[in-house]
């Protein structure tokens, strides 16, 4: 398939070998987003700041921007022009980042960390939402202090993701609700996951019609919003190993950190805290991508806005507590030139 | 015989009647996954080819998608693989006797013949288990009861027990269970229940979904029918600010009215406890001496840049050649020397004195550093919110080691209340800057603030 490879829009020829961020957090990375207009990368941090790189054609990045939280940063987001830059930290608050200007202010408060920030461009203009572990999702215009409504979610949002005019968030104790953002305040169903462990990560398709699941089981479902989609409904088993070299048991079950959908193919990748990434496609229900072992869990990943960047970190993702968190742990943030037949949906062979 | 030939042979006999059972079972829910490995062990499939085996491990049903209904949501849908296609990899013939993998059927078969299936009173060798127990019991006149063990075989192997009894050990079964070729599943499963049956259905899924609606319930309460777009003045009480001894005006301050010159830092007493604020070496941040970065304004961001091209058609964020002040110290080698936390405004605008702010941007050494809030608040314990509700794993199907073993708190919350990284919450309570800031962003309040750094930008030069 080389051949059409280099068919491909890309006329750069990719790096053979995923690039290494230059200067990364000092700490674990909990979340990436990329710009929506350039491939800017930004970077949530547990060490309490949000990093701005530029990512060059070549792969090469430089440090452009950072701000702090008071807290742990769990979650960033970009604005649709791709001028502000918002994050949610384990200081209750989202803070807003205004690149232009580079001041940073706070924009969201909630009574407990805010697990994730979510930029919704909606057609009367854009809309933050935050969700929170006090079991509140709020949404809020960026030139009121106060929110423009708060929803009171069955338990602490642990994940939430949005494809207008879809909005999905998962919850502990493996509720999920479903939102139609022409009707944001109630949601538009309520689920438990279609898995029976805890919910880890939700990413919503980029038709959405749908979403995936990840869970700490190793598993992740892909689930349809429409009753009619039902019969499409399936889950997988990933991020599992063998005990042993030689047994097949895949007896070692690791959490799915993250999923993130290809913004052309609609194809995705998922990430786990065994340090692999897949790139699957749902339809042909196959495999396309296995990643080498990183040398530690991969915590976030995401692609740019035209899906030929693939940025995944490497950072431990706390799955074994504090004893865990080794001195040498690697946290580096790694740049995939993602090549075409990588998350090019395959035909269908039915 | 190719790989897939060979598949297609071995399970042709099978084939036939699961798909009849299938297409019995479609009105049923059944899913792919009901087609159980075992039926397509292909050592199974026929008599006369006892002794040659092929892994089928995954085998899927692949040529009869169509017989097959997906799961519905509701029911378990765990069952499917992924990679569902993989078949034609895991088709590897092997040995019974000594368990060694083969190329395919055909060394097989020479490897048996030459290893095991050698009759040991004459030079004769046989093709098959059943063949060689014939030959010794019609030529050498042996009873069934004496023939001589199957050579070379691992021990417990080296019988002449036929496929199935063969089957079952490998399942671990006891002699005899498969005297028929297995069930697809139990029967009951496919019948319409009856009324007691859905009855007590309801009853168990009624008591399981009941501990959900609590919850629930104020959900709707609280949506309090807020409309998108309405201004912040429909809200006379907003719901959000937390019952804390907030600064003065924190809560019910309109906005427009902030305490603090908007673009200002907050004043350094304002964080008691905390490393004290930096000398700021330069100008203020946010009263900037020079004009906004070209290419990155306010209004809509920056024209894409066609990945793949050179950075000119790269809108920077600074013209190039000028580092902003907090940010260079992206250097290659050594720690990052990044601001520390707290210093909440690193400007990076152009015209500002290139270089770092020295002695204010001391690195915040990874693993050296104390816990970020001086230790003073130790975290308390996860607590559920409603302890009722703790949630437990359910069992697994099989023996697996569940890295994240947790099912209440995710790996985050654990993180996050961890001395090193908690975030004491009276820590807000000192913290005026959100209202400052949120008013700062109120639209119009940007707008001036823009204006005057513009203006600002004019005079210095």
């Amino acid at each position: 398939m080389a051949f059409f490879g280099s068919t491909s829009t890309s006329n750069v020829s990719p790096a053979e070998k995923d690039v290494e961020i230059a200067d990364p957090p000092p700490d674990s990375i909990s979340s990436l987003a990329f710009s929506p207009v350039a491939d800017y990368l930004a970077v949530g941090s547990w060490d309490n700041n949000v990093r701005v790189y530029e990512v060059g054609p070549g792969g090469q990045t430089q440090g452009k921007a950072m701000y702090s939280h008071q807290g742990p940063v769990l979650s960033v987001c970009w604005n649709k022009e791709g001028n502000k830059i918002i994050s949610g930290g384990a200081d209750n608050a989202a803070r807003l980042f205004d690149v232009g200007t580079g001041q940073s202010q706070q924009v969201a408060q909630h009574d407990a960390p805010v697990r994730c920030v979510k930029w919704i461009e909606t057609p009367q203009g854009g809309i933050l939402a935050t969700g929170s572990w006090d079991k509140t999702l709020k949404y809020w215009d960026l030139r009121s202090p106060n929110p423009i409504s708060t929803v009171q979610l069955p338990e602490r949002c642990y994940t939430m993701d949005v494809a207008y005019p879809l909005l999905v968030v998962g919850t502990a104790e493996r509720h999920i609700q479903i939102f139609n953002l022409t009707n944001p305040t109630t949601p538009y169903k309520t689920m438990m996951s279609p898995l029976k462990w805890q919910t880890r990560v939700v990413s919503c398709f980029p038709s959405s019609n749908g979403f995936a699941v990840g869970s700490v089981e190793g598993r992740v479902a892909i689930q349809y919003v429409d009753e009619k989609d039902s019969q499409n409904n399936f889950s997988f088993k990933c991020h599992r190993r063998d005990q042993a070299p030689n047994t097949k048991d895949q007896s070692l079950v690791y959490a799915v950190n993250d999923i993130a959908f290809h913004p052309v193919h609609g194809t995705f990748s998922t990430c786990g805290s065994d340090g692999t990434i897949n790139f699957w496609d749902k339809d042909a229900r196959t495999r396309l991508k296995t990643f080498d072992m990183a040398p530690g869990p991969v915590t976030a990943s995401t692609f740019n806005r035209s899906g030929t960047i693939f940025a995944y970190s490497v950072s431990y993702d706390w799955s074994k507590g504090h004893s865990g968190m080794t001195p040498g742990h690697p946290n580096k943030v790694m740049l995939h030139a993602v090549k075409d037949d990588e998350v090019k949906k395959r035909p269908q062979k039915r | 015989m190719s790989w897939s030939g060979l598949a297609v042979v071995w399970t042709k006999g099978r084939f036939n009647s699961h798909a009849k059972a299938c297409a019995e079972a479609l009105p049923a829910r059944y899913g792919r996954s009901s087609a159980p490995a075992a039926p397509f062990r292909a050592g199974s499939a026929g008599p006369g080819r006892e002794a040659k085996f092929v892994r089928l491990t995954e085998l899927r049903l692949s040529n009869h998608d169509h017989l097959v209904q997906p799961l519905p949501a509701h029911d378990s849908p765990c069952k499917y693989t992924m990679a569902k296609k993989k078949n034609k990899q895991l088709l590897r013939p092997w040995c019974w006797y000594c368990e060694r993998e083969f190329e395919d059927e055909k060394v097989l078969m020479q490897h048996q013949k030459a290893k095991h299936f050698k009759c040991n009173m004459c030079p004769r060798r046989l093709n098959t288990a059943g063949g060689l127990a014939v030959h010794i019991q019609q030529v050498h006149k042996l009873e069934p009861e004496n023939l001589p063990r199957i050579e070379n075989a691992l021990p417990g192997r080296d019988g002449y027990e036929t496929t199935k009894r063969r089957k079952e050990i490998e399942l671990g079964l006891s002699a005899g269970t498969i005297s028929q070729p297995q069930a697809k599943r139990p029967k009951t499963e496919n019948r319409a229940l009856s009324e007691d049956e859905l009855k007590a259905q309801l009853e168990a899924h009624k008591a399981l979904m009941g501990a959900n609606e609590a919850p629930a319930a104020p959900a709707a309460s609280e949506s309090q029918g807020a409309v998108y777009g309405a201004g912040p003045t429909a809200y006379a009480a907003p719901p959000a600010p937390a019952p804390m001894p907030g600064p003065p005006g924190f809560p019910g301050m309109p906005p427009g009215a902030p305490p603090f010159l908007p673009g200002m830092p907050p004043p350094p007493g304002a964080f008691p406890g905390q490393p004290p604020f930096p000398p700021f070496p330069g100008p203020m941040p946010g009263m900037p001496p020079g004009p906004p970065p070209p290419g990155f304004p306010m209004p809509p961001g920056f024209p894409p840049p066609p990945m793949g091209m050179s950075p000119p058609g790269m809108p920077p964020f600074l013209p190039p050649g000028i580092r902003p002040p907090g940010f260079p110290p992206f250097m290659p080698g050594g720690s990052p020397p990044f601001m520390p936390p707290h210093n909440a405004t690193p400007p990076f605008m152009h015209g500002a004195t290139p270089g770092p702010p020295s002695a204010s941007a001391t690195p915040a050494p990874h693993g050296a550093s104390p816990p970020p809030h001086g230790g003073s608040t130790a975290p308390p314990p996860l607590t559920l919110p409603n302890p009722a509700l703790a949630q437990t794993n359910p069992d697994s199907k099989k023996k697996t080691d569940l890295k994240y073993p947790d099912p209440n708190f995710s790996p985050d919350e654990r993180r996050a209340n961890h001395p090193r990284y908690y975030f004491a919450k009276d820590k807000l309570a000192s913290a005026p800057e959100f209202k400052t800031d949120a008013a700062q962003v109120s639209g119009l309040g940007g707008e001036e603030s823009r204006g005057k750094k513009r203006a600002r930008a004019e005079d210095f030069l």
